[in-house]
């Protein structure tokens, strides 16, 4: 028998505060679908996907009603295609990512993760081929979302990886002019990449994975936001102590949902249950947002002075909460800071309170990195590369997953708007600064070596 | 010994429980499970108790009345079925329905007149006014159990329809989702 505090809690949570479970994200291995024939190779993919996951969708929304609770996305990621279609050039390799958006469409997901490369150290073959078809990938399909990892604290910063990302990413927004370089927003670079994100752009299954599992994201910021709101309505002296255990219950109680949904989701899929990532993860909606949070804290605005410790704060009292409320946590669990797809931060960034530079220090803290940045059309391709060798470097040195998702819109300045749609939402294109003259340093190129783990200051 | 059950009703106050004990023991029975409850200031409580085969059903009442009308309580007691014990067991999963809406009669009623027709049970039964005098704070809280074999979308269905046209917001929910929130 349940009080009946806690059961109208949970309705609450559920009616007015966007409780659900963000994404649940089918991981499939597709290394056993090898074959240097491309045509049996795309055939062997787009069968294993199409049957594995043929009732991802039905059973998601089946467990969904049960509980009462939404499993809003429903996602694929694969085995990285760099790895699994290494025979490939890469116009074969665009057809890969096309079977890819197929299988994923027939799967009726809305996104698939994997269009992948491992270059952290060196690029191969079938690296190259596949980030040379990524900007033509990205704009003739809708589903596929791909991702390089080009820097690891084991590993070091391959350059040579960001120099290409760079001429990728312009080559990628210059296709989808038409569209604000949407193409860009389905790509992410990363250092540290984990094997089990289940958010997208940046999921992937990895080579040290299972042949199938379940990964789970869970809900958003809301919750969280409305139980600051709660707490310091019902005593407005709460200190930050205090405050920090209030987010460590709810992010438990988020977590324990997901946990819940995701088990139950897998043993009807019969498929293994992964990790459940507690990141918070914000959609551009009123109340779904991470921005929103800082509000909550006490801060005029995401982006002032303070925001970095805020972050810490509520990243460090999410990850306490939800670690305790799971057997098993992954991906990149800490919060979101995605510019265009949250409501309040892109509003922060058009009324100038939010600067790159300031969200770049935010990223020492948080998880992601900077993600979903519209910047100027006409940024270099070696500016491009120097912001994400920066935001690399925050990653390999400090043993973290960093990552960046820019978007130079094309034909846009700074101040401008892009425009993106649904859940990658829209946003004021923020100004690079002092970016003009060449960057000699970048263009030497080569591996930044990996870091010295005694010293650690 | 054989099984009686007692219920004893009144207005609440102390030395209910004391009382209907110590009358139980004087008569040398036993108790087995109690549930009480108080809904506003009335008390509810329902004993199972082990009664000696020498003391008759009549006898016990009249010990128990004595003890306790003086006190302003009813007291009512029946001879447990052996059946009920043997009682079959439906395969069934629990959940939670809760209506929130304007208050009007008939509003149980009509909830639970569904649930009978697709063999519901209902197991507990919470009303919970909040916010005093608004309408709409009017919550109802009904623990169910679902029969394995039921048709849940027709279910699902015939609730949220009676539900719209009583201008109620309906949630059913499997129970393990409160149990995984609340309970470590």
């Amino acid at each position: 028998m349940f009080s009946d505090r806690e059961i109208l809690s949970v309705v609450e949570m559920l009616k007015n505060e966007n409780l659900d479970v963000r994404t649940v994200t089918l991981g499939l291995n597709l290394l056993d679908c090898a074959s240097d024939d491309i045509g049996r190779f795309t055939d062997n993919i787009y069968a294993r996907i199409t049957g594995a996951a043929e009732n991802l969708v039905k059973i998601c929304d089946e467990v969904g009603d049960k509980y009462g609770i939404p499993v809003v996305n429903k996602r694929i990621s694969v085995s990285p295609m760099a790895v699994a279609g290494a025979p490939f050039n890469a116009q074969q390799m665009l057809s890969v990512a096309n079977t890819l958006n197929e299988a994923a469409g027939a799967a009726r997901v809305d996104f698939i993760g994997g269009f992948s490369a491992l270059v952290e150290k060196g690029i191969a073959r079938g690296d190259r081929a596949l980030i040379e078809a990524m900007p033509e990938a990205l704009t003739s399909t809708q589903r596929v979302c791909a991702s390089v990892n080009v820097a690891s604290t084991r590993a070091g910063i391959n350059i040579d990886a960001v120099l290409l990302m760079g001429r990728t990413i312009k080559e990628a927004a210059r296709l989808t002019a038409d569209r604000d370089g949407l193409a860009c927003a389905k790509l992410c670079v990363f250092a540290n990449i984990p094997q089990d994100i289940p958010f997208m752009a940046g999921a992937y299954l990895g080579v040290g994975e299972a042949d199938a599992v379940i990964n789970v994201g869970v809900s958003g910021p809301g919750v969280v936001k409305k139980a600051i709101d709660r707490a310091t309505a019902s005593n407005p002296h709460l200190n930050l102590g205090q405050i920090s255990e209030i987010i460590k219950h709810t992010a438990y109680k988020v977590t324990r949902i997901g946990e819940l949904i995701g088990r139950e989701v897998a043993q009807r899929l019969g498929i293994k249950f992964g990790v459940v990532d507690l990141s918070l993860a914000p959609t551009p909606n009123v109340g779904d947002s991470v921005g929103e949070i800082f509000q909550s804290l006490g801060l005029a605005n995401i982006g002032v002075p303070g925001s970095t410790v805020a972050l810490a704060l509520l990243n460090d009292a999410v990850k306490k909460g939800g670690a305790f409320a799971s057997s098993k946590v992954g991906g990149l669990s800490g919060a979101f800071i995605p510019v265009s797809e949250d409501l309040n931060i892109s509003q922060a960034a058009a009324q100038g309170h939010l600067s790159i530079e300031k969200l770049e220090a935010m990223t020492c803290v948080c998880s992601v990195g900077l993600d979903m940045v519209a910047i100027p059309g006409d940024t270099s391709e070696e500016t491009l590369a120097a912001i994400i060798a920066d935001e690399m470097a925050i990653g390999v040195i400090n043993k973290k997953t960093t990552a960046t998702r820019l978007i130079p819109v094309p034909g846009k300045k700074a101040g401008d708007h892009a425009f993106f749609g649904g859940l990658l939402g829209e946003s004021v294109i923020m100004p690079v600064n002092n970016a003009t003259g060449e960057n000699r340093f970048l263009r030497r190129g080569g591996l930044i070596p990996s870091p010295i783990h005694s010293l650690v200051n | 010994m054989k099984k009686m059950i007692i219920s004893v009703l009144g207005k609440d106050r102390p030395g209910i429980i004391a009382a209907v004990t110590r009358i139980l023991l004087e008569q040398d029975c036993n108790i087995e499970n109690v549930s009480q409850t108080i809904l506003q200031n009335e008390f509810s409580g329902i004993f199972i108790v082990g009664v000696p085969k020498t003391l008759s059903e009549g006898d016990l009442h009249r010990h128990l009345d004595a003890g306790l009308s003086p006190m302003g309580l009813h007291v009512y007691e029946k001879r447990l079925s052996k059946g009920n014990e043997s009682q079959a067991v439906v395969d069934s999963e629990p959940f939670v329905v809760v209506t929130k809406g304007p208050d009007r009669k008939g509003l149980v009623a009509s909830i639970t007149a569904i649930m009978a027709a697709h063999r519901v049970n209902v197991t507990n039964l919470q009303a919970v006014f909040k916010g005093g005098d608004d309408p709409n704070a009017n919550i109802m809280i009904y623990e169910v159990d679902i029969p394995s074999d039921a048709n849940h979308q027709a279910l699902r269905r015939d609730l949220r329809e009676k539900a719209l046209a009583l201008s109620l917001d309906l949630s059913i929910q499997h129970k393990l989702i409160f149990e995984a929130i609340n309970r470590v």
